[in-house]
């Protein structure tokens, strides 16, 4: 070794000072739990298993601490802790084991970072010493959950634990959220640490700094395009609700007089009751936000990535328009559409820096051409759905009878497919931070889950999902859950017996070749009982009402399963690779 | 299709290589070459990785995605022209009793290439070059008969009058000034 002699700096290890007193010290398991504890965790969604059993063993001192909430499958652990995270804005917290406990979680993991969700995963390894043998239950996790974490680390050694797990926290929530997926070693989990534990949290990493203030100059130019524009026209995402700027979202719209439409996550952070709004953008959104898209002279976005089922075809969306992109994100600046003024920071500090720039202004006769479309759309689609004259009820009128009921304020929770974009057109939401859905992966199975990691983030608030028949048995197993905990979830599944949104394409677009989408259902009142959840089936029109009251009057997890007509379509609707002025009313 | 070299910066842990080669392979970028190192500052390594790609636009896309592994201090795409640039080459160089004798004089003073080990029946020379002049001396030294062959991946300083320390370690995301 020679030749490198010369670089290789003689190991220089500092004297380290006695301790006074020999502290107790804890072995790695522990300092999970007290760690979590320390970064304000009060639930975890896990499932246990070898791997993972010494951190169970040392949850099991915790239980007056920590909520620890057994699902019945790791898909369903991740999806709780997605729809906690997304109600509380706090982290989700999964703890799970090895090799299939780990590939298990992979789908709730994909999900969270395409939809920008705070997570920590804490997952058990084999031993340090099988690590890369084949062992039993051995997965390479680090290498699978690569592409789909905001970060990812493994730990071999139990004195890491409090400083990556801090790290973890820091990461998860900070910037632009994300899942975070902590491997830890089951000869880690099991060894005493060689110091005292103790948690500093994470403020600052070397090499990670979300922008959180914007540049001056970036949100000068925004408010100079803002202030020149004839037509502008504001869009705002997920990142509006993440952030928690509602508030200066309705100042800067009000203040302005911009009309504003809403990402499918963007939902229910302007109430639809409100003059400026003006409905939703995409593929099965408004008839007025797609087509004026392409009219307008300016588009501000708010914390939204601009994904194709927003923009359809790209050649032809908005190039008559400037762009003002306000992005916590600077890979989602010029990513899709190109920014002539991007802003980079989170969005309510941004919008609090431009409210005071923006003029006062009035777009009276530019509001007026959405109404005018909007009327076309409610002639032609939104009143024929809401009071349909066929035999069996449609989608529509049950999820507007439930936002009647609910007064347009529960969380809402839509699963995937045409019931979503359903709840989505026909949900009436009047109060923030009320609609979770699974919008980039779109995940079939979400809601279940997320429903219940919702109503345990906010057990005061009712949580009602609607769920396909289809989506339902995808993860229907979490009843058991749901059951165990008897928190009041209200289910409903919209039964058509149809996968229905692909059964849609398939008559659109496949010349009616309904290629495996027709299913034989089992009795899901006899599940759900089965489970000990009550629930009924409605299948007349006449019984409605009552249903949904039964239901929400209900003060244990209730299963409402409504019978829907069997084909029909969601519209309006931007086909794939048409532009969105092309958007379809039939 | 345009070379482009791309520096990155990163903490020096286990697995941040398939963390970065993870985003071109997503992106379907295929990497000509890639070289990796500690740089001065310990913990600190760095990549320098070459792709050749026919939009300006993509390749930026892409300097921001790695960006955003959480491990990267910095990243900057080059053209060949905003950088100095170098490659190592090594060829083993068949010597036989009897054979045209090498001109050391041609392969130090044209080539400035080195003969840096000798045996009694091949010589290994070492070229230090761009990949033009590296396959210029490879087609110069071939009728000697090669029996190995190996070259490195590219290392590159910019040209910018700033050094690494401008930018690392608390320098901002600075995209867009």
């Amino acid at each position: 070794m020679e030749f490198n002699e010369n670089q290789t700096q003689p190991a220089t290890i500092a004297a380290q000072p006695e301790p006074a007193t020999t502290p107790e010290l804890i072995n790695g398991s522990h300092a999970v739990i007290q760690s979590l504890i320390a970064e304000g965790v009060t639930t975890i969604f896990g499932y246990p298993g070898g791997a993972i059993m010494p951190v169970y063993d040392a949850i099991y001192d915790y239980q007056d601490q920590v909520n620890h909430i057994l699902v019945r499958h790791e898909q369903g652990a991740a999806h709780a802790a997605e729809g906690y995270a997304r109600i509380t804005g706090d982290v989700g917290v999964c703890l799970v084991t090895s090799g299939p406990g780990a590939t298990n979680l992979v789908t709730g993991i994909a999900d969270a970072i395409i939809d920008s969700t705070p997570m920590v995963c804490i997952i058990g390894q084999v031993a340090s010493h099988l690590l890369g043998t084949d062992a039993f239950q051995e997965t390479d996790v680090m290498g699978v959950t690569i592409p789909i974490t905001k970060w990812n680390y493994q730990i071999t050694r139990a004195d890491e634990i409090p400083e990556i797990i801090a790290k973890a926290f820091y990461i998860a929530k900070s910037g632009r959220p994300g899942p975070v997926l902590i491997d830890i070693t089951k000869d880690a989990q099991q060894k005493l640490m060689t110091k005292p534990f103790s948690h500093k949290k994470c403020e600052k990493l070397i090499s990670y700094h979300p922008r959180l203030s914007p540049k001056e100059e970036q949100v000068a130019a925004a408010a100079k395009l803002i202030n020149e524009a004839k037509k502008p026209f504001l869009f705002f995402g997920h990142g509006v609700q993440i952030a928690g700027a509602e508030q200066e979202l309705l100042k800067l719209i009000e203040k302005t007089d911009i009309p504003a439409a809403s990402t499918l996550l963007g939902l229910s952070s302007v109430s639809v009751d409100h003059p400026n709004y003006v409905g939703w953008l995409g593929m099965h959104g408004n008839y007025g936000t797609n087509v004026l898209t392409n009219q307008c002279d300016l588009i501000i976005a708010v914390g939204m990535r601009f994904d194709d089922r927003v923009t359809g075809d790209l050649s032809r969306y908005a190039k008559q328009a400037k762009v003002v992109h306000i992005e916590i994100d600077p890979a989602e600046i010029d990513k899709i559409v190109k920014a002539d003024a991007p802003v980079v920071g989170d969005a309510k500090k941004v919008l609090e820096l431009l409210i005071p720039l923006v003029k006062e202004n009035k777009h009276e006769a530019w509001r007026a051409e959405f109404a005018k479309y909007n009327a076309i759309e409610d002639a032609k689609i939104t009143q024929p759905e809401l009071a349909p004259t066929t035999e069996k009820l449609k989608m529509a009128e049950v999820i507007r009878s439930l936002s009647d009921k609910t007064k347009g304020e529960a969380v809402v929770v839509a699963d995937v497919g045409q019931h979503q974009m359903m709840t989505a057109r026909y949900y009436q939401f009047k109060k923030p931070n009320s609609f979770i859905t699974s919008g980039g992966l779109g995940t079939m199975g979400f809601a279940l889950p997320a429903a219940f990691g919702a109503k345990v983030g906010a057990p005061d608030r009712e949580v009602v999902t609607f769920i396909g028949d289809g989506c339902f048995q995808m993860t229907i197993q979490e009843l058991g859950t749901i059951a165990q905990s008897g928190l009041p979830v209200k289910i409903i599944i919209l039964n058509n017996n149809f996968l229905g949104m692909v059964r849609q394409w398939q008559q659109l677009f496949h010349q009616k070749r309904y290629s495996f989408v027709e299913l034989q259902n089992p009795d899901f009142i006899t599940i759900g009982k089965g489970f000990g959840i009550d629930g009924h089936t409605c299948a007349a029109r006449e019984d409605l009402n009552a249903s949904l009251d039964k239901m929400l009057a209900s003060d244990k997890p209730y299963l409402l399963e409504v019978i829907v007509e069997k084909e029909e379509n969601v519209f309006p609707m931007v086909p794939t690779g048409a532009c969105v002025a092309d958007i379809r009313l039939e | 299709m345009t070379a482009y070299t791309i520096c990155v910066f990163t903490e020096n842990t286990i697995g941040i290589l398939n963390k970065i080669t993870t985003i071109f392979t997503r992106r379907r970028i295929n990497i000509e070459s890639l070289t990796v190192s500690e740089t001065e500052r310990k913990g600190i390594s760095r990549f320098t990785i070459v792709i050749h790609h026919e939009s300006r636009e993509a390749v930026e896309k892409l300097v921001r995605q790695i960006r955003k592994v959480i491990e990267v201090l910095a990243v900057f795409g080059y053209l060949n022209d905003d950088i100095a640039y170098n490659e190592i080459a090594m060829f083993k160089i068949s010597t036989p009793i009897g054979a045209k004798p090498l001109d050391i004089e041609t392969i130090n003073k044209v080539h400035k290439a080195w003969v840096v080990y000798w045996h009694l029946t091949y010589v290994i020379i070492q070229k230090t070059g761009t990949e033009q002049e590296i396959f210029d001396f490879f087609d110069y030294i071939k009728p000697h008969g090669i029996l190995e062959f190996v070259r490195s991946g590219r290392v590159a300083v910019s040209k910018s009058p700033q050094t690494l320390v401008d930018y690392l370690p608390e320098a901002e995301w600075e995209y867009y000034q």
